[in-house]
């Protein structure tokens, strides 16, 4: 790309399906190969093509290296090759370009004879180029291979390190000679062992293309295969996978930190299976150019060829969850601990094959975030893939059939012929090494260290302390909002609507320079974790020390002071100060600069602290305290942040960053997030010493209503920053501190490079800004309050103003004067009273707040305003923004839904379900009915019905508020009404999960966008995406997964409740996520098949003509509207106190609303009429001719504030040319979907019951291609018959075979679906009433229940039903269940989360986390083992022993299962049914049981006063 | 935040008044004390909105729903601090503002306001008795001298702030007491002059210099003012009050209400006023002219002073019960006000436009009015039509014209010093600096008439720009701007 637009490459995501086939003999053959393709090919669905169909994403397959056929086929080229295994094998891309390649061959023969090696000579693949598709042949490379033999006789493992170290070696070194072959020349794999063919293919693709792969002699007893779906656009064939050792299916979100600590760790390698010398040329290990996955790759590579075991590498960079999980064996949580000490988690969701030729086995990250199955066979033939039945294999021969678990291990040994359990094999992994003394001996712990006779600087109070609060930048706001809650209620403080106050580099009041650093956050490439209910795999643990060789291991290794949470007291930071002890030495740093040098004085304060910084650490202090506590006349502190990212990137720079740990004493750390970019840019110990002063001097000034003392004031609000990392990590779908340290998960907004290079190099910074003097100023001007301006003058704190508009606060576009004026405009439908508003909105000269307020319209050749197109074309393109019916009042929420639909709009269901009264017209003609529906993570009230209403459905990735998080409505706001709209239990809260749980990965989100065709085949796919850099690639992405449209919403966006640094440090605004997309989109040919909407903020004409001219052809407006109904912007939403009924379930409240239609249509003509009149100055006469045109927009250079005079706007206005015939604008429908034959049969078979109401039976085969079953035929039941459905059964319909995902997904009232054999993930997600049955294939003979029969989050969302499933199923069954009763026997970890209505029988073991965030319906498990109280998460539910009318419950369901599935274990427990009965644990959440009562007592009341 | 649901449980309510019957026979405060309990639940009213309207309905920008979340957490520390950091003078405020806050209260959009002033008043009172405000003397002298011309609101104001930073402050009076409007103009029913002296005495302890007979440009020349300061800032005030040219004006009998008021506040000081010179209401038909707040102190005046009756006129029509579609929330709203002085006996008209004053020996008897009604011309303003054939009279031996003040006095001080005027007669300014180099102007004398409120404003505003005048940088507050301006 040109490099002019906002597209950044680092930001591709890829994602994928992976999976083995194996003889456990290791017995070579062809089938495996065959079996291993078909595999590949049946997982077609889980790869991506871009614009050109026919170039894939990538895929490949490894296999062992087929000695028989290369020795024919080199004899057949003239050169003879040694016997097997005596051997090496490149295989490498070699230039198009002749003179290229013959320099690069040259270049290689070089190194092949300089390593020692023999060159015996090269053979050319022959490759099939007629299927390939255009884009991916543009840069095809030549494939060819290069055979080796090595001078000497060597052991087969030092010859794979050899190999191994000339392939580095060559790539590397090519590279940097011809710097044009960095994608062109590449050595996929150098072995003597193994060999992959990969390239930028579809699945189906590979065999053909490459010839071998055919060919008869081609054998092997592994086979590794991959299939790619990437976000990214630009063709790269090197990235395809497999790698040398792994497949790689996720994404590791931590590998910009894993990188930057590799590059020091790498410098102290030693091996004594390696020579110095070779383990030079082995360097780098990693490159940030690379890809996660290939990163991964090399670290596997060197810890494996270093004499580890590959599992142990495995455990090594892939942890389990250790630290809290109370189950695990002592060994081998010392093992995690010993190890924690040198490397640090890879960390991500991931399911990762590996081989390294012998052996063959696949491990999944610590969350299960990644769907595993395998089985193995009676002739030895195991399968394991990303889907069940991507092999078809006869089920009479299946022994067993199992998932990988989270943290889980699964190894087959070829040479051995058997599978080794995780549990023997970590059990022989964790022994092999006394770890538990070496920890002993060399572990600290902080508080043993001794303390020093040195005093303690005693504690700041009155004006002294207000001096340093000053100085540091406290507002009165900070002290209230922030400290005050935190240290009161051990929790982040929450708030509500969005944020409308200027961006960091725009804003006129010193900032934290915390606040130009933005949160990243996942969305679809990978999820986000929720760290409160899954706690259990989150971690605050720290550690301090140097790190050592992590080719080796000895007691030293784990020398190390550990930190159970990173935030330090005074005391503890003292201890650490003034350490004494023969491991730890302490250095510290001051970080202050001198306030005469006003000009470079920063800047050079921070490179005498990075010198100082080598020096220490060369000299061998490993303890690095960086502390601003000499900050004084003369002397102004360093941003805490800025002095940490200098002193870690110069350590990281001279290679010794991993040699001492950076520990923080800073007076400017008080938020959340102050502390997250700390840790995000390398502390590991942080002692905010202000902050807890302040909560001293609250504490004194008995700030607190319930006499909190300070003790528990500063544990308070330890307590409430450690929950908000954990949110912080878990947004971005990071587990561990261990992995955020340095991970540098931010962006960069008004930063400039210059800076960025410096402190915070690797940061994506894309408009410039602010200089190192410039940062500076930000510091003096508090310093200039506090010591140079009258310093006697008592002062009060600044009021601060973000959370609040103030008088003499932080600029909002929302404010008294701009509210009133909206309001009153609409009210008396007066345009010359918005004019007036809009000017206040736009006229930014004085106080710039927006980026948008910064651009100009360029001078053009105007026309009448009556050559625009008319005003009802425009009003269609309106959307409000999501808000659910729940957050906002019924009144509020179907008033809104009236506006739009009678200007033709779209008002937004948000995601709380839709009453389906209001699905009905009125009689004057007015409809509450949302257009657009919206789904997201809670599903709630998702059903067949509520999707087939609607013209649009929305999927909201996230929420500009807070992007990666879920939400929750507490359970005051949930009456009786909501509950029924939400099949939720009145007064008990609910929970949405930060993820999807149907949606981890861009190949999932292409699933549900397939699924929800299905459901309703009429609507549009929308797409929400919040922005944040990158969010272009993933557009690209959704594109390809075939959505409609996509909405970029801003950060800045409004919310009901979200934690207040959440609101604030979050996401980005629309302007930059817009211009990226669309860059992204027109780059890519993917425009114009696609309706690009963006909202945020969105205030006036002005504000969609620059949406529009940057690529908007659609745009959302929600506040604005809110507004004119009467939103005074209380920012009370989260307290169900809104004062004018606006944003509360108050019936008095509600009451008190007075916001009307017309008043709300009449804000969009007022948007419409400014649109338009714009769009005649600018000479546009349609929006579509508009849309795109940023070269109408130019940077508005008069603006002469300083902090203004080094931002680069221009990036956001660069103009992208279409590719000839491609448009700027949406122009074209998305391909729809395929003729699915199954599913149109089974349309077919079916109508006679939809159309007459006669009963149809029929039976059909399945393969796990067969996706969404039942799905589309449930739409046409729907649109039909509404949401009473069909008359049981109407539908009976029998499957045999593997069922693709999704099946039954959202089947409707009336459907009975039996499956013989097997499902995949997502079964019955949605479920809308049917009845689904599963059971094992008749013929197979393994026992059911020790047996996974269905795949991850079965009956997600799911709201009635019932389903009966003869087997074990994975994790996060029944997730989010709002009412369908199920029986199942046996299921994996995070069972029953989230649930709030139905029943689950469960018959089996249930994982570990069961019932985490269970608010509603009840779980009875069988537990004689009496297993449950270890694996429940006992937050929100009790147990309880069945009651008669639960027993009663129980039984029947029982007996139903053994009717339907013909179930064994059903019919013994029925058998001993009183034992049975015995075991039998009722799990019942606390609030619903208490919500139940209520009502049961009330209804009783209620009789009695009747009777 | 206080109590978030106090606005759904708690009604407004106000401390009881002294009976009109008795309290008319004194001129103390009217007001009785109020519980605490009470109080507390008045200020849990407060919704702490996130956008506080009152804060900008407020001409000081008083931080108002953090003071009264301090007063519900009974942190009268914590409340007096964010009051004063913001209002000098909160005593005065808490007692005599109209409340614009309260009239954009958020509350106030379907329900009784907050009592704002009110819950103001309680926190200035309970500071001093607390002993939470102290004179607070600048440790530092900046060799700076200003003189303040002036002792109402606007020049105590800026005094306090300018000597707050250390500034050496010279405040004049031409009369004899300190305190201008607030001594002379305000009865003492509404402010108990106690109350002023409080402040002044604290001024004095903190280091200002208070001079009064010191009439600038009579008694002291302006030239050596001039000489003397680093810097002088004018707040004379508007004075010239707005006059009524019709026939029988000249009568005796005819007065300034300013002119009845600042006689009976000499009274209330102990001050003997010469008999000639006396105006009275005692067994006297009083005529109010003008239904303003000094009209209205004219009202309670005449009562203390026996009056026979009292009427109260007005030009304008009788406004609305309730705000209408002219002045919706969050406007000031015309609607009908009905003071302390009203409830104490008093006939009100409106609409009347008064066209001759009658008398005999030279002396007014009787007032002729015509009735008047007021439409609305094409460009949206008020017109006055007279009606036909409605001249009536009301007889009256006592006048007071309440129709307001025009601009400063110019002869003296404004004259000498040759600053510029603008077109109504007010000190021409642009940020608080007048057209002569180092000479400023606040208040009323560079405003108009206007609030006490709004002079204190000025005050402090004005110190902020003389302060960054004389010192290149200035570290005094300003309302709508932060200290961390960058």
């Amino acid at each position: 790309m040109n490099g002019k637009t906002l597209y950044t490459p680092q930001h591709e995501h890829d994602s994928c399906g992976i999976g083995f086939v194996a003889h456990l003999k290791g017995k070579p053959s062809r089938d495996i190969i065959d079996d291993a393709i078909t595999m590949l090919q049946n997982m077609e669905h889980r790869g991506g093509t871009g614009a050109d169909e026919n170039s894939g994403d990538g895929a490949g397959i490894l296999i062992q290296i087929p000695h028989r056929f290369f020795k024919e086929e080199c004899a057949k080229v003239g050169f003879k090759l040694p016997a097997a295994n005596k051997y090496g094998v490149g295989m490498t891309f070699f230039p198009s370009e002749s003179v290229l390649r013959e320099k690069c061959r040259k270049e290689l023969n070089k190194y092949i004879r300089n390593l020692g090696f023999k060159l015996l000579g090269y053979r050319i693949v022959p490759t099939e180029k007629n299927t390939v598709g255009q884009t991916a042949l543009s840069v095809e490379p030549i494939s060819e291979q290069f055979f080796v033999q090595f001078k000497d006789e060597t052991t087969p493992e030092a010859l794979e390190r050899r190999l191994c170290v000339l392939r580095k070696y060559a790539n590397r070194t090519i590279h940097e000679l011809y710097t044009q072959t960095l994608d062109s020349f590449y050595v996929s794999t150098c072995s003597a062992k193994t060999i992959v063919y990969k390239g930028q293919l579809t699945t189906s693709q590979l065999k053909p293309y490459f010839t071998d792969l055919s060919d008869q002699r081609v054998v092997s007893a592994l086979a590794l295969v991959h299939s790619r779906f990437s976000t990214n656009t630009s063709p790269k064939w090197k990235l395809a996978q497999p790698f040398r050792y792994i497949a790689h299916n996720g994404e590791i979100n931590t590998i910009q930190g894993n990188v930057n600590w590799m590059k020091s760790k790498a410098t102290l390698l030693k091996n004594s299976l390696f020579t110095q010398e070779e383990l030079e040329l082995l360097l780098p290990i990693c490159d940030s150019n690379r890809s996660d996955s290939s990163n991964l790759d090399n670290v596997v590579e060197v810890l494996t060829l270093s004499g580890r075991p590959m599992a142990h590498v495995m455990m090594m960079l892939i942890p389990e969850a250790w630290e809290g999980n109370g189950q695990m064996s002592q060994e081998k949580r010392e093992f995690y601990e010993y190890h924690a000490s040198m490397m640090e988690p890879w960390d991500g969701p991931a399911s990762i094959c590996f081989t390294d030729g012998k052996m063959v086995g696949a491990t999944l990250d610590r969350n299960g975030l990644r769907p595993s199955r395998y089985l193995l066979t009676s002739d030895d033939k195991l399968v394991m893939s990303s889907e069940a039945g991507a092999l078809p294999v006869d089920q009479s021969k299946v022994l067993f059939k199992g998932r990988l678990e989270p943290g889980k291990i699964f190894i087959a040994d070829l040479e051995q012929g058997r599978i080794i359990s995780d549990e023997e094999l970590k059990n022989d992994i964790c022994t092999r090494q006394p770890y538990g003394k070496w920890l002993q001996r060399s572990g600290l712990k902080i508080k043993n260290l001794p303390i020093s006779k040195e005093k303690m600087l005693p504690p700041l109070t009155g004006h002294a302390l207000e001096d340093r609060q000053l100085l540091f930048g406290y507002t009165t706001e900070d002290l209230k909002v922030l400290l005050g809650p935190m240290a009161s209620e051990g929790k982040e403080p929450l708030g509500s609507m969005g944020a409308d106050t200027p961006l960091a580099v725009l804003s006129q009041h010193s900032q934290h320079l915390s606040n130009y650093f933005k949160q990243s956050f996942a969305q679809v490439s990978n999820p986000p974790i929720d760290s409160i209910r899954e706690r259990m795999v989150m971690s605050l643990f720290s550690s301090l020390g140097a790190t050592r060789n992590i080719l080796g291991e000895t007691p030293g290794h784990c020398t190390k002071i550990k930190l159970a949470q990173p935030i330090i007291s005074n005391q503890k930071l003292h201890r650490i100060k003034t350490i004494k002890h023969a491991d730890f030495k302490c250095h510290t740093i001051h970080a202050v600069f001198y306030t005469d040098e006003r000009e470079g004085g920063l800047e050079n304060a921070i490179e005498s602290i990075c010198r100082e910084a080598i020096f220490a650490v060369k000299e061998g202090f490993n303890l690095i305290l960086i502390s601003d506590r000499s900050a004084k006349e003369g002397m102004a502190p360093i941003p805490s942040l800025l002095a940490c990212g200098a002193v870690h990137h110069c350590l990281i720079e001279n290679k010794i960053r991993s040699r001492a740990s950076i520990v923080i004493e800073g007076g400017d750390i008080c938020e959340t997030h102050h502390f997250a970019t700390l840790l995000g840019y390398g502390a590991a110990a942080i002692n905010p010493y202000m902050a807890l002063e302040t909560i001293e001097q609250l504490v004194r000034d008995r700030y607190f209503n319930k006499g909190v003392d300070a003790v528990e004031a500063e544990k308070n609000y330890v307590d409430a920053i450690g929950k908000g990392l954990l949110k912080v990590f878990s947004k971005m779908g990071i587990s561990t501190l261990q992995s955020y340290q340095g991970a540098q998960i931010f962006e960069a907004l008004g930063i400039s490079t210059h800076v960025v290079e410096k402190c915070f190099k690797g940061t994506t910074t894309r408009i410039e800004g602010m200089s190192f003097d410039d940062l500076a100023r930000e510091v003096l001007v508090r310093y200039d309050l506090v010591y140079k301006l009258r310093p006697t003058k008592e002062k009060n704190l600044p009021v601060g103003g973000v959370y609040q508009w103030k008088q003499r606060g932080e600029f909002h576009l929302f404010n008294p004067e701009t509210i009133h004026l909206l309001q009153q405009a609409c009210r008396k439908n007066d345009i010359s009273v918005y004019r007036e508003y809009a000017k206040k909105i736009n006229d930014q000269s004085e106080q710039a707040c927006t980026l948008r307020s910064m651009f100009l319209f360029k001078e053009r050749a105007s026309i009448p305003l009556s050559e625009v197109e008319p005003k009802a074309n425009i009003l269609k393109r309106f959307a409000t923004g999501a808000m659910s019916f729940g957050s906002i009042s019924y009144e509020a929420h179907s008033t809104l839904a009236i506006a739009m639909n009678r200007i033709k709009g779209r008002s937004n269901s948000g995601e709380g379900g839709e009453d389906e009264a209001r699905f009905v017209k009125k009689e004057n003609g007015d409809w509450e009915r949302s257009a657009i529906k919206q789904i997201a993570s809670g599903r709630f009230g998702v059903t067949i019905n509520y999707l087939n209403n609607a013209i649009e459905l929305q999927i909201k990735m996230a929420q500009g508020a807070k992007p990666g998080e879920g939400g929750q409505l507490p359970g005051h706001k949930v009456d009786d009404w909501i509950g029924r709209v939400r099949h939720s239990t009145p007064g008990v809260g609910l929970i949405s999960p930060p993820p999807h749980h149907d949606i981890y990965s861009i190949e999932d989100l292409a699933q549900l966008i397939f699924d929800l065709k299905n459901a309703n085949p009429k609507a549009r796919v929308n797409v929400k995406l919040v922005s944040e850099a990158g969010v272009g690639t993933i557009a690209a992405g959704v594109a390809k997964a075939k959505a409609d449209a996509v909405l970029i919403s801003g950060a800045d966006g409004g919310t009901g409740a979200s934690p207040l640094s959440s609101l604030r440090h979050t996401g980005l605004p629309w302007e930059l996520g817009l211009a990226e997309a669309h860059q992204t989109l027109v780059q890519s040919r993917l425009r114009g098949r696609m309706v690009l909407q963006t909202d945020g903020q969105i205030r006036t004409g002005r504000d969609l003509a620059i949406a529009t001219l940057l690529g908007a052809e659609e745009w959302g407006v929600a506040t604005a509207a809110l507004v004119v109904e009467g939103c005074i912007m209380m920012r009370k939403c989260h307290t169900n106190t809104c004062p004018v009924g606006v944003a509360t379930q108050n019936p008095e409240l509600r009451k008190l609303f007075t916001g009307k239609a017309d008043e709300v249509v009449n804000l969009f003509h007022f948007l419409a009429d400014d649109l338009r009149r714009i769009m005649a100055q600018l000479g546009f006469k349609t929006v579509n001719e508009m849309v795109g045109q940023a070269n109408a927009l130019k940077v508005n250079e008069n603006l002469n504030h300083w902090k203004l005079k080094n931002l680069n706007l221009k990036p956001i206005i660069e103009q992208v040319v279409p590719a000839k015939g491609d448009t700027h604008h949406n122009s074209s429908k998305q391909k729809p979907l395929d003729k699915d034959v199954l599913a149109n049969r089974i349309r077919e078979i079916a109508k006679p019951a939809i159309e007459k109401g006669k009963t149809v039976k029929a039976e059909f085969s399945i393969l796990n291609i067969d996706r969404a079953v039942g799905t589309l035929v449930s739409s046409d039941i729907a649109q039909k018959h509404g949401s009473k459905g069909l008359a049981e059964n109407s539908i009976d319909f029998k499957f045999k075979g593997s069922a693709g995902q999704s099946f039954g997904a959202f089947a409707a009232k009336g459907i009975r679906f039996e499956l013989e054999g097997e499902s995949n993930d997502y079964f019955g997600k949605g479920l809308s009433g049917a009845t689904l049955v599963v059971y094992p294939d008749r013929k197979s003979k393994f026992v059911p229940h020790k047996n996974i029969i269905v795949g991850n989050v079965a009956f997600y969302g799911a709201t009635s039903g019932d389903a009966y499933i003869n087997g074990v199923a994975g994790e996060r069954f029944c997730v989010r269940n709002s009412g369908v009763k199920v029986v199942v026997e046996g299921l994996g970890d995070h069972g029953c989360e989230y649930m709030t209505g139905g029943r689950a029988v469960i018959l089996g073991a249930t994982g570990r986390n069961f019932a985490a965030g269970m608010s509603g319906g009840i779980a009875y498990v069988f537990d004689p083992k009496d297993e449950l109280s270890t694996n429940c998460n006992m937050e929100l539910v009790e147990f309880e022993s069945p009651n008669s009318e639960q027993e009663a419950e129980i039984k029947d369901l029982i007996e139903k299962h053994l009717e339907q599935t013909n179930s064994v274990l059903a019919k013994s427990l029925l058998k001993n049914w009183k034992s049975t009965i015995k075991a039998f644990k009722t799990v019942m959440p606390t609030d619903f049981k208490r919500a139940v009562e209520a009502k049961k007592s009330n209804q009783k009341k209620e009789e009695l006063a009747h009777g | 935040m206080g109590k978030p649901t106090g606005f759904l449980e708690f009604g407004r309510e106000l401390p009881a008044s002294r009976d009109p019957k008795s309290r008319i026979e004194d001129s103390k405060e009217i007001q009785l004390e109020f519980e605490a309990e009470k109080l507390n639940k008045q200020a849990a009213r407060c919704m702490d909105c996130g956008v506080p309207f009152c804060h900008k309905g407020c001409p000081l920008g008083n931080n108002i729903p953090e003071f009264n979340d301090a007063v519900y957490k009974e942190n009268w520390g914590e409340a007096a601090k964010v009051l004063f950091s913001t209002n000098n003078f909160p005593e005065f405020t808490g007692r005599i503002c109209p409340a614009p806050c309260e009239a954009s209260c958020v509350l106030g959009i379907n329900k009784p306001p907050v009592t704002i002033e009110q819950i103001e008043k309680e926190i200035a009172e309970k500071a001093f008795d607390l002993g939470l405000i102290q004179p607070n003397v600048p440790k530092n002298r900046t060799g700076k001298k200003v003189a303040v011309i002036g002792s109402g609101p606007a020049g105590l104001a800026a005094a306090a702030q300018l000597n707050s930073v250390g500034h050496t402050v010279n405040v004049y009076e031409r009369d004899n007491r300190i305190g201008g409007l607030l001594t002379y103009g305000i009865p003492d029913f509404k402010l108990e002059k106690r109350v002023v002296e409080r402040r002044i005495t604290h001024m004095r302890q903190e280091g200002i210099v208070f001079k009064t007979n010191a009439n600038i440009g009579d008694n002291v020349k302006t030239a050596d003012i001039l000489d003397q300061y680093d810097a002088v800032v004018v707040c004379t005030g508007s004075t010239v009050p707005r006059d009524m040219p019709v026939p029988g004006r000249e009568l005796d009998g005819v007065h300034f209400a300013m002119d009845f008021l600042t006689q009976e506040n000499r009274r209330v000081c102990g001050e003997k006023i010469k008999r000639e010179d006396a105006i009275v209401a005692t067994d006297k038909h009083v005529l109010v002219i003008g239904g303003g707040d000094t009209g209205s102190d004219c009202v309670g005046t005449s009562n203390r002073q026996k009056a026979k009756s009292v009427t109260q006129i007005e030009l304008l029509e009788k406004p609305p019960l309730e705000r209408g579609e002219k002045d919706p929330w969050p406007l000031w709203p015309v609607v009908l006000r009905t003071s302390s002085s009203h409830e104490e006996g008093c006939e009100r008209k409106w609409a009347l436009n008064t066209k001759v004053f009658h008398g005999k020996n030279g002396k007014v008897t009787c007032i002729e009015l015509v009735e008047v009604e007021w439409t609305l011309t094409k460009n949206g303003k008020q017109k006055m039509v007279e009606v036909e054939n409605s001249t009536k009279t009301i007889a009256c031996d006592l006048a007071l014209v309440a129709i307001g003040f025009l601009h400063p006095q110019r002869t003296g001080l404004l004259d000498q010093l040759g600053v510029e005027l603008d077109n109504r007669g007010n000190i021409l300014c642009e940020d608080y600096r007048t057209s002569v180099d180092k000479v400023f102007a606040a208040g009323d004398a560079r405003r108009g008439q206007s609030l006490v409120v709004w002079a204190i404003s000025e005050g402090r505003e004005a110190a902020r720009t003389i302060d960054e005048f004389l010192m290149g940088v200035s570290v005094l507050e300003s309302k709508n701007r932060s200290l961390l301006r960058v």
